[in-house]
């Protein structure tokens, strides 16, 4: 493109241009002055021209044409360096003006946009102006001759007295700038010589006269009239205003100029026309030929060269002052430097080239830095206009750079231009990079100028391709920092907030923090507080910061806050995070919760424990429905419901990011209760989220808070007054440690009925900021639409209900319920149920997750005391307090019909509690009650109550028991119970058979092997019991008598005679319990009858306390049930007979009758065979049948045989016990032999005995053991699962017993 | 780096982690197991790249990086190069292993190979189980590729080749 | 005194985010580091990005001197993994060889540190080993040319 186009080639024909010195006597400023204009500024709009077309040679006689051109007018005492101070001055003006100018409020572009807008949109506009001032600040130095005035324009007014003389005086030497004086440029300049006549004085004759006289004297073409103030009223009106741009001081600008009317105008664009292309123009072209032939004849060509450089060898020893020698006009280099100006300013910049490029190279020689320094300069500018070798250019120009500095602080300034023009250049060529390096080469140790630079050089780095962002960033950050130095908070302002959004959002939280707290403080300087109070909340969360950089924010911001008195509101503050996951909402519509604990508990368990006991779900829905139905349409069903007077409870989680303590105060829940109206209907109607636009005021604000992210003052007081009386929601004050995190409830009670919705939640934090964290919709949708998956018509989360009016409620308590027990704790607990209504409540119903543990007692046992209730009675009231069927089972427990609670008289109703097994058990009790009035919507609610226990293992009881083989239908019991507690002990009380088939015998006295009676912790102890089943035969109601155990025996295991009453295991909890445990077991080993159940009634040891479970007196009980009385096999028989006989075998052998009685446990017809041996391979046979028997699984038959041959000696003598051992052990047995069949078959029925006769005949005295024979039997069908030894061996074979007859020889 | 193991170790090392992930933890879900596997592979792929290019100059394209995974970096795992190495110039490279080390100690039947095992492991056949666990183990070198290309700034997607065993080929999809 | 020399060591993930960074200087000019280290990565990418512009060798993983500041001296190193390494010199005629040898090292020490399997990738470096590494290797920088 052209050069002149460009930006740099624009300034530099605005700046590079002839400059005419005014010297004009006070009259004509005076008459000027009715224009409220000084004569230079009435002129200058004039001075500038965009098509000339003045017809140039250049020095080669080359014809073109100058379209554009300007003049630079100054008076002569503006002609001299300006002084630095004022220059600065003048700049930080400009600067603050700049700053004054633009908004702080409205947020700075984001770079994105920036990138995307043009350089000239991308930077602040007043950097070109600040630039320009920059330059003009070096103007008028004499080591370049651009700036010398080439023309001198003497002005004089026509109503001065001796015009002629004044011309004169006005050009002597004392006025002159010292340019002209100290000889740096040629004092002879061209002049030109014009007349003021302010026509509103008098007529133009006197004017005319002097006119021609100054013809006459200065020669008739360098001499001009100007008449002014042609208007006689000053009146004169333009549509835009010529002098406007150049009054530096906005003054009322419609009086610029007013006398001035067309013709004037027009007079003075003539004038200027005529005087730089009739005057001035050609007066320069004649001079650069004159000067380009002095040149060429003094310096073009070898020879001068040489003679040249040996001259300035020759005068080597200059001393090295900055400057170099001193020049004057008439120098050589001074000339050529003036033939290079005015070349440059007339666009002939070859020739302008040509010059420099001679003289810079003198001056180098002549170290005359700072002239050589602008001699580079003006080579890398040609260079530039003429568009060629921009390598050299920019070398020319750095070049001038570092010369300039070189030169120290008095090149400081010329260093800056040059930088500037340079960047310029640079620029042009899209070198952004480079020209922000330039920038920051710039910016000297004055930070004011070096602010404005780093900025500039900030855009710089953004314009580059690809935009450097984080140089954009950084050197804003800079230049923010020095325009900080120099209290230029605005500009400060700006810079840091376009550089927030290169730093927004990237990992580099320092910067990020950085950037934003200082920005806040500045606005908090400024006193704009809201904004600083907006950024300061950028860096409020800061946790990866240091412990006291954290402080020191907290501690501003609050500053900040404080300062500006108002308490914000600020929507979303991070201090403290409000976990939006953890919101939980607990509230009461049909269903109500005792305690919180009851409400974490999952719906679908309550719903299980609950669905038989409320009239199912659907036709709940729709009894309380349908009445809504009529004003309300479906969308309702997906609205919670909320009883107005009852609190909904709020849990939000906080957390404290910092590592500092925060406190919190006045913490509460953001509501809005609409009361309930017609416009409800078309509110829900339009469905969940246009609910947030209920009610009149509160829309509005959730309107605001719903879009509207960043904070605003809304008043929630003021709404919180307006419906004060609708609701009342509590306030929670709370302080959070560092990196703290706590859950808080809240909760709001509506008092009348409408739409309650729950907006968010407000805090204060540490009493100056209110934080606002409104639970936002899209959250509550997904959960909404969750809800409507779930089939019940209230979604847990939606934060929106439906108030209706009051209800009765009861409150459920069940007093000294432990929260620790050791297994088969027996308890008597009372439940309360209260109703603070005056509503009565009616039809009550409970049900109970787990009756092992809970059972339901009788109104009439609230009196009674336990354990005492539970002891046996006489047999005549004993029928007094039997399991009551109807709460056995696990269906509901009905109140009975006229139960109804009301007021503040509450019901009170007994529980059993029987820790039933160890482990964490959790009870879950729901009560049932219809509303008394009918008017009510909802038509019944249920009480929630859940309860936790602790069981700890007591004793564990086992039981075994095996058939005892000598008597039939009875069996040994061993129970074996070991103390598994860590320090109980226990004290066992009885034990108690249940069923009345069964008595249970102590077998063996307890004193004897367990003489104290308590079993201390770890304590084991085993005692054998013996078990009768006192049952004929399978009859129908033993079948029923095992269902509901009435009857039971027991065994008192206290001491010898000890006359503590015995439990009856019959009474209600224990008969209840035991049920429980039955059922618990299952219904497999329902009904069959080799089972028996079994309940340990222990105490604990009375002079301990067991620590954690409160007051005794405690009762104990284990139940063991189905213990099973089968053996291996379901046949057992017993050989019945004489056990001593008196023979006379003299005579005879003895024939010995005996029976054998069989039993049939199993429950199936059941084939016996006995086989019997002869007495051969007997003793064999008794061996191995004692091996057989002693390797019989039950290894107490074992024990229990010896016990029994026990029993025979006793019975027997000891010598016959003596002679019995010996002949066991020494000759085998002397010979016996069955007679009769060796083989009998026999059926047997179910449960049913039959004996068979067995004859054996002895041929000599001796102990025989009968015990050589065998049963095989078979089961014929056993379809019953229950006994599975009998089921699973359908058949199988028994060595027979050993039966010792001892036949004597009877004397 | 000091610090070495016995190969012996890597190896059992290796089949103790298919065999448990693919009948201990995710017994019934082979996908999921091979998944695992192979995002174990990555890391230690992703893990290993950063440490065997140190010490040399950046790839410039995508062919370098490859052969640099070729060379050096199956050298420092196998003590071996790729045999051979072919591409379509379209982001897909075929990596040769004529005797891959981790399947050489591995009697598989070649007979019952079904082509690209490691890509279906849903084939129950009988003869196809030993074709299975092999391809289970081949899910852990793949990931290992394709770890360290995406280290290396290349996602892909890799799969391996066995249908003619011991040699062994992984294919590398280069996500364009 | 060497341990001077280097004022603030840094490691920045491929996508620009700061892995590990730290200074070594007694004065409270963590920002001052954390901007120039941040700048430095605009020149990084210029490397990378038009290589032949920058004098530097192609591709090697080290960069050289990024940019020198007022008092600093900036140098990066590129990993094949495109993990950044940026180190901040004070003294200004530092020789390159040290420079390359500290990176070295300090790779090393990288390499190490992202091998430990509990290091997420792409998440900051917080093992104290690495930091303890990182400090011994900065403080023995430039001590072969010193003594």
């Amino acid at each position: 493109m052209d050069p002149a186009n460009t930006p740099l080639g624009r300034m530099l024909v605005e700046e590079i241009t002839p400059v005419v010195m005014v010297l004009c006597t006070p009259l004509v400023e005076e008459s000027c002055l009715k224009n409220s204009l000084s004569f230079v500024e009435m002129l200058s709009p004039f001075c500038s021209f965009n098509n000339i077309d003045v017809p140039v040679r250049t020095a080669s006689d080359q014809p073109y044409r100058l379209q554009k051109f300007k003049l630079r007018l100054f008076y002569a005492s503006d002609i001299r360096q300006p002084n630095l101070e004022v220059a600065k001055e003048r700049l930080k003006q400009v600067i603050t003006q700049a700053g004054e100018k633009d908004d702080l409020c409205s947020d700075p572009p984001h770079f994105s946009n920036l990138l995307a807008s043009s350089e000239s949109g991308i930077q602040p506009s007043w950097f070109e102006y600040f630039n320009k001032e920059l330059v003009r600040t070096m103007s008028f130095s004499d080591h370049e001759s651009f700036d010398h005035p080439v023309a001198c324009l003497l002005v004089v007014s026509s109503k001065d007295e001796q015009p002629i003389n004044r011309f004169v005086d006005l050009f002597n030497t004392n006025k002159l700038p010292s340019l002209l004086n100290d000889g740096a440029m040629d004092p002879k300049i061209l002049k030109h010589y014009l007349l003021v006549h302010d026509n509103q004085d008098s007529t133009q004759e006197k004017a005319a006269k002097i006119l021609t006289e100054m013809r006459s004297t200065f020669g008739s073409n360098e001499c001009q009239l100007l008449c002014i103030n042609s208007s006689p009223h000053g009146l004169v009106e333009r549509p835009e205003n010529p002098w406007a741009p150049y009054k530096c001081d906005p003054s009322p600008s419609q009086c610029l100029g007013c006398f001035l009317n067309i013709d004037d105008f027009n007079k003075i664009k003539d004038l200027m026309q005529d005087l730089s292309s009739k005057h001035i123009i050609p007066y320069m072209e004649q001079k650069i030929r004159v000067l380009n032939q002095q040149v060429s004849a003094t310096r073009k060509g070898l020879r001068n060269q040489i003679k040249n450089l040996w001259w300035r060898k020759g005068k080597e020893d200059v001393a090295d002052s900055p400057d170099g020698p001193m020049y004057t006009f008439s120098s050589i280099e001074s000339q050529i430097r003036v033939l290079g100006d005015y070349a440059f300013m007339l666009r002939d910049y070859e020739l302008a080239l040509s010059n420099y490029r001679l003289i810079s190279t003198d001056y180098k020689l002549d170290k005359a830095w700072k002239r050589y320094a602008g001699v580079q300069e003006m080579i890398g500018l040609a260079f530039f206009m003429l568009d060629q070798s921009r390598k050299e250019a920019e070398y020319c120009m750095e070049n001038a750079f570092s010369t300039y500095l070189k030169i120290g602080p008095s090149g400081q300034q010329n260093a800056t231009r040059c930088g500037l023009w340079w960047v310029e250049m640079l620029k042009t060529r899209d070198q952004y990079t480079d020209a922000a390096s330039v920038y920051f080469r710039i910016c000297g140790e004055e930070p004011l100028h070096s602010a404005v630079m780093l900025e500039q050089a900030s855009y710089c780095y953004l314009l580059s391709k690809p935009p450097m962002l984080r140089k954009f960033g950084f050197h804003l950050v800079l230049s923010g920092d020095r325009y900080k130095k120099c209290d230029q908070i605005k500009h400060a302002i700006r810079t840091y907030r376009s550089a927030v959004s290169v730093f927004e959002g990237i990992t580099w939280g320092h910067i990020n923090d950085h950037v934003h707290f200082h920005i806040g403080q500045w606005y908090g300087i400024l006193g704009m507080y809201d904004l600083a109070v907006k950024h300061m909340l950028e860096v409020l969360a800061c946790s990866h910061q240091s412990k006291i950089t954290q402080e020191f924010f907290l501690r501003d911001f609050l500053q900040i806050v404080q300062k500006t008195g108002k308490t914000f509101e600020v929507l979303k503050l991070q201090l403290p995070k409000v976990n939006i996951s953890s919101l939980k909402v607990v509230f009461d519509d049909h269903r109500t919760y005792a305690s919180p604990a009851a409400a974490t508990v999952g719906e679908s368990l309550w719903h299980s424990l609950e669905e038989d006991m409320i009239p199912s779900l659907s036709t709940a829905k729709t009894n309380w429905l349908d009445l809504q139905s009529k004003l309300i349409p479906k969308k309702y069903r997906e609205s919670n419901v909320c009883v107005a007077g009852e609190a909904v409870k709020v849990d939000i989680e906080f957390k404290n990011p910092l590592q500092i303590p925060i406190s919190i105060s006045s913490v509460s829940l953001i509501c809005e209760l609409s009361v309930r109206s017609d416009e409800m209907e078309s509110a829900l109607a339009s469905g969940a989220n246009s609910f947030l636009i209920v009610g009149a005021d509160a829309s509005s604000k959730t309107a605001e808070l719903q879009n509207d992210d960043d904070f605003i003052n809304l008043t929630t007081n003021r709404d919180m007054s307006s419906e004060n009386s609708s609701f009342t929601s509590s306030e929670v004050d709370f302080s959070l440690g560092g990196g703290e995190t706590t859950v808080v409830q809240l909760t709001v009670t509506p008092k009348v009925e409408g739409i309650l919705q729950i907006v968010g939640v407000r805090w204060k934090l540490s009493d100056s900021v209110i934080g606002l964290h409104n639970f936002d919709s899209n959250h509550m949708k997904k959960k909404n639409t969750k809800g409507k998956r779930k089939a019940k018509p209230a979604p847990r989360d939606n934060l929106k209900f439906i108030v209706i009016k009051g209800l009765p409620k009861l409150e459920g308590f069940i007093h000294s319920l432990p929260e620790k027990a050791y297994a088969g704790d027996i308890r008597h607990l009372v439940l309360e149920l209260r109703n603070q209504s005056e509503f009565t409540v009616q039809n009550l119903k409970m049900k109970i997750s787990d009756p092992r543990f809970l059972n339901i007692g009788d109104q009439e046992n609230l009196k009674t005391e336990f354990p005492s209730c539970l002891e046996k009675k006489k047999a005549s009231e004993q029928s007094g307090v039997h399991g009551s069927s109807n709460n056995l089972s696990q269906t509901v427990f009905l109140f009975p019909k006229d139960t109804s609670i009301q007021g503040k008289t509450p019901l009170l109703w007994p529980l059993w509690l029987r820790a039933a097994v160890p482990g964490y058990i959790s009870l879950y009790i729901t009560v049932y009650y219809e509303m008394g009035d009918i008017s009510s919507i909802i038509k019944y609610r249920t009480l929630r109550m859940h309860y936790d226990l602790q069981v700890l293992p007591s004793l564990d009881i086992s039981f075994q028991i095996s058939p005892c083989p000598s008597r039939l239908q009875e069996f040994l019991v061993r129970m074996d119970v070991v103390n598994s507690t860590s320090s109980e002990s226990f004290q066992v009380h009885q034990l108690s058979s249940v069923g009345h088939q069964w008595e249970i015998s102590l077998l063996q006295h307890v004193d004897t092997i367990f003489p104290s009676q308590s079993l201390m912790a770890g304590q084991a102890l085993s005692c054998f019991f013996m078990l009768k089943s006192c049952r004929k035969s399978l009859t129908s109601q033993d079948e029923i008598s095992t269902l509901s155990p009435l009857l039971g025996s027991d065994v008192r295991l206290g001491p010898e005679g000890s006359n503590e009453p015995l439990f009856d295991i019959c009474s209600s909890p224990l008969a209840d319990f035991h049920h429980c445990e039955r059922l618990h077991l299952g219904m497999s080993h329902q009904g069959d009858p080799n089972t028996v159940d079994f309940i340990l009634i222990t105490r604990p040891v009375k002079d301990n306390i067991i620590p954690g479970v409160s007051n005794p007196p405690h009762l104990f009980s284990h139940h063991a049930c189905y213990c099973s009385t089968s053996s291996t096999s379901p046949i057992s028989w017993q050989v019945d007979g004489p056990h001593t006989l008196y023979h006379d075998f003299s005579a005879s052998f003895y024939e010995i009758n005996l029976r054998m009685i069989i039993y049939n446990s199993a429950d199936a017809v059941a084939s016996v065979r006995i086989n019997t041996f002869d007495s051969t391979n007997s003793s064999g046979h008794l061996s191995e049948g004692t091996t057989t028997v002693s390797t019989d699984p039950s290894g107490d038959q074992a024990g229990w045989r010896d016990a029994s041959v026990v029993n025979d000696i006793k019975v027997t003598s000891d010598v016959g016990g003596s002679r019995a051992g010996k002949s066991l052990s020494v000759e085998s047995v002397p010979p016996f032999i069955w007679s009769g069949t060796s083989s009998t078959r026999i059926q047997l029925e179910p449960m049913s005995t039959s004996e068979i006769p067995l004859q054996i005949c002895v041929f000599s005295p001796g102990i025989y053991d009968l015990s050589n024979y065998v049963l095989h039997w078979k089961v014929v069908s056993s379809n019953d699962p229950g006994n599975q030894e009998g089921a699973s061996r359908s058949s199988g074979t028994c060595q027979g017993y050993p039966y010792y007859l001892s036949v004597l020889q009877s004397s | 780096m000091g610090r070495e193991v016995s190969e012996s170790c890597v190896d059992s090392l290796l089949t103790e982690m298919v065999s448990s992930y693919c009948d201990r933890f995710y017994a019934n879900k082979p996908e999921l197991a091979a998944r695992r596997i192979e995002a174990i592979g990555f890391q230690v792929g992703h893990q290993l790249s950063e440490r065997y290019t140190m010490e040399r100059p950046r790839f410039s394209d995508h062919l370098e990086a490859i052969k640099f995974i070729c060379k050096d970096f199956w050298s420092e795992l196998f003590k071996k190069q790729i045999d051979n190495l072919k591409t379509n110039h379209r982001g897909t490279f075929v990596l040769q292993d004529n005797r891959f080390r981790w399947l050489a100690r591995m009697s598989v039947d070649p007979s019952s190979e079904g082509g690209d095992l490691s890509q279906d492991n849903s084939a129950g056949a009988p003869e196809n189980k030993a074709a299975q666990a092999t391809s289970m183990h081949l899910y852990f070198p793949c990931g290992i590729i394709r770890g360290a290309l995406s280290n290396l700034g290349i996602p892909c997607a890799v799969s391996a080749d066995i249908s003619n065993l011991p040699a062994c080929s992984f294919v590398v999809r280069i996500k364009a | 005194m060497p341990e001077k020399m280097i004022v603030c060591v840094a490691v920045v993930g491929h996508q620009n985010n700061p892995l590990y960074i730290q200074s070594f200087t007694e004065a409270d000019d963590a920002l001052k580091l954390h901007h120039i280290v941040h700048c430095s990565l605009d020149v990084v990418d210029e490397r990378v990005n038009n290589p032949k512009k920058s004098g530097s060798p192609l591709n090697e993983t080290f960069l050289g001197l990024l940019y020198p500041t007022e008092n600093y001296k900036v140098y990066g190193y590129l990993t094949n993994t495109k993990v950044k390494f940026i180190v901040v010199t004070t003294d200004l005629d530092v020789r390159d060889a040290d420079v390359r040898n500290f990176f070295r090292r300090f790779h090393a020490a990288y390499v190490d540190a992202v091998s430990n399997p509990f290091h997420v990738p792409g998440k900051k470096i917080t093992s104290r080993t690495f930091a303890e590494r990182v400090s011994t290797i900065v403080k023995s920088f430039g001590l072969s040319s010193a003594g």
